[in-house]
């Protein structure tokens, strides 16, 4: 039979090893790490409803708490809320999701290799076929028909094969968390974002509710952000801010995180002769909201589908394996395009026209445009007379965004 | 001898150190280490001192500011 590797075994990882299996190759994940989902890196937010509804299976176990939206505080603090009647998205716990979905994949058929980093790439006519690991101390040589990458924003997979080398530091988001309990939140289904370059420069700082008076909160900032750090800048906001005082002065730190995630659009290609790239590693992450589980799920099953298909009919070219590219940019190439634009038009534009962007938006519309869609505002922003405004509908309309 | 080469004679004489005891392993500092000098194994972040020039883009991302540059 032929063979997959999976270098990683988060969410990206596991679902590519269970569409690998389904389409009839043997696949082993490797993983550089002894404990699956530890440390947890991230908000712990997923839609239900997000990027491709129905192949998202959350395991049950990992739910924490039903989401129905979101509350969106401008710099100014002025707020817009979305939320649906049902809930359309959960906090999970990443420990148990990425374990469970780890173990699912392995009872679907996956051999697991872990504690075993990866070294290098072995080719042959620059074809890549296996993976050099140590692991157990020892150096390890491991052949494969293909080799995928699911090994998260430092992938060593895209630096092995030159699919990606480095990050610049603006290309990322530099993240700190920490998980809370006793918070008093005044909204226990709704995620919380705040916008601000005073309080997150290039990113935002996020409350989410886990149920039990329990909450994530984090931020992320641009990564070339030199003032301070992103912890420095939680600890400010926790002390210093109106929401932050009005529902976590009695909150108690129960765990702290850190994490990076890249915000700058997908790699320009995910594939090369004999492996290709998924997930974090492959730049999957929506630019804007800096969501990545879901879309690393579906394209995960895509990727292992087609790597499976190739190895099968012993074709593992670059114009074979395009196919993956193919099929997931027609799912989300054009959301991704689209939101970096918008991110970029968001970057320059200054904390005050936000203040007055929120006044004339709804949740719903926020919605649309961070996936890339076409919203009515244009006139509502024209009445404002403001200048600031109005430069920036003329920029979103040339994105045929308003 | 040109601004350039005086500039990264300076920074060569510089070495990327990382607080064990502050860094929560993200890995934010290897993702953009332009000369792949950091490598990451279980439970710490290596820096290879033949790699690193000194350059100190892995000080900015830090998110908890584990990375100093100290001398060679």
């Amino acid at each position: 039979m032929k063979h997959v590797i999976v270098v990683g075994a988060g969410p990206a990882g596991s679902s590519t090893a269970v569409g690998a299996l389904r389409a009839g190759a043997d696949v082993t994940i490797i993983d550089r790490k002894t404990n699956v989902g530890i440390p947890v890196q991230c908000g712990e937010a997923i839609g239900k409803t997000g990027p491709g509804v129905a192949e998202i299976d959350i395991p049950e176990e990992s739910i924490r708490a039903p989401l129905r939206g979101f509350r969106l505080f401008s710099p100014g603090q002025i707020s817009v809320d979305y939320a649906t009647k049902e809930p359309s998205g959960f906090t999970i716990d990443r420990r148990i999701f990425d374990k469970e979905l780890f173990a699912r994949a392995t009872e679907a058929g996956a051999d697991s290799l872990l504690g075993a980093r990866v070294l290098d790439i072995t080719q042959e006519n620059g074809t890549v076929t296996g993976v050099v690991v140590r692991h157990d101390g020892k150096r390890k040589t491991l052949k494969a028909e293909v080799v995928i990458g699911a090994d998260g924003v430092n992938s060593q997979i895209a630096r092995l094969t030159g699919l990606r080398k480095s990050y610049k530091p603006d290309d990322i988001d530099s993240c700190f968390g920490y998980e809370m309990a006793n918070c008093d939140l005044e909204v226990t289904d709704l995620m919380e974002f705040l916008l601000g370059s005073e309080i997150s420069p290039r990113g935002y700082i996020w409350i989410f509710p886990k149920g039990e008076g329990r909450a994530n909160v984090g931020i992320g900032i641009g990564g070339g952000v030199e003032t301070k750090t992103a912890k420095e800048y939680l600890d400010h906001f926790l002390k210093h801010h109106d929401v932050a005082k009005r529902q976590l002065s009695n909150a108690k730190v129960i765990e702290t995180r850190v994490g990076a995630l890249p915000v700058c659009g997908p790699n320009k290609t995910n594939v090369v002769d004999g492996a290709l790239l998924v997930g974090d590693a492959a730049g999957q992450v929506h630019p804007i909201t800096g969501g990545g589980m879901g879309y690393a799920m579906v394209c995960g099953s895509i990727a292992g589908r087609v790597a499976a298909k190739c190895a099968q009919n012993e074709s593992v070219k670059t114009s074979d394996l395009q196919q993956y590219e193919k099929e997931w940019r027609k799912l989300y190439g054009a959301e991704f395009d689209q939101s970096l634009k918008l991110r970029e038009l968001i970057l320059q534009t200054e904390d005050k026209t936000l203040d007055k962007l929120a006044n004339i938006v709804t949740g719903e519309s926020i919605v649309q445009m961070t996936a890339g869609k076409k919203v009515k505002i244009f006139m509502r922003a024209m009445a404002t007379k403001d200048g600031k405004l109005i430069a920036l509908m003329r920029e979103l309309r040339k994105l045929r965004m308003v | 001898m040109s601004p350039t080469s005086t500039a990264s004679k300076k920074r060569e004489k510089k070495l990327a150190d990382v607080d064990g005891e502050l860094c929560g392993i993200c890995q934010a500092c290897a993702t953009v280490c332009p000369v792949n000098a950091i490598e990451v194994t279980e439970g710490y972040i290596l820096v290879l001192p033949e790699k690193c020039t000194g350059c100190g883009t892995c000080v900015k991302v830090c998110p908890v500011g584990a990375i100093t540059l100290i001398d060679r």
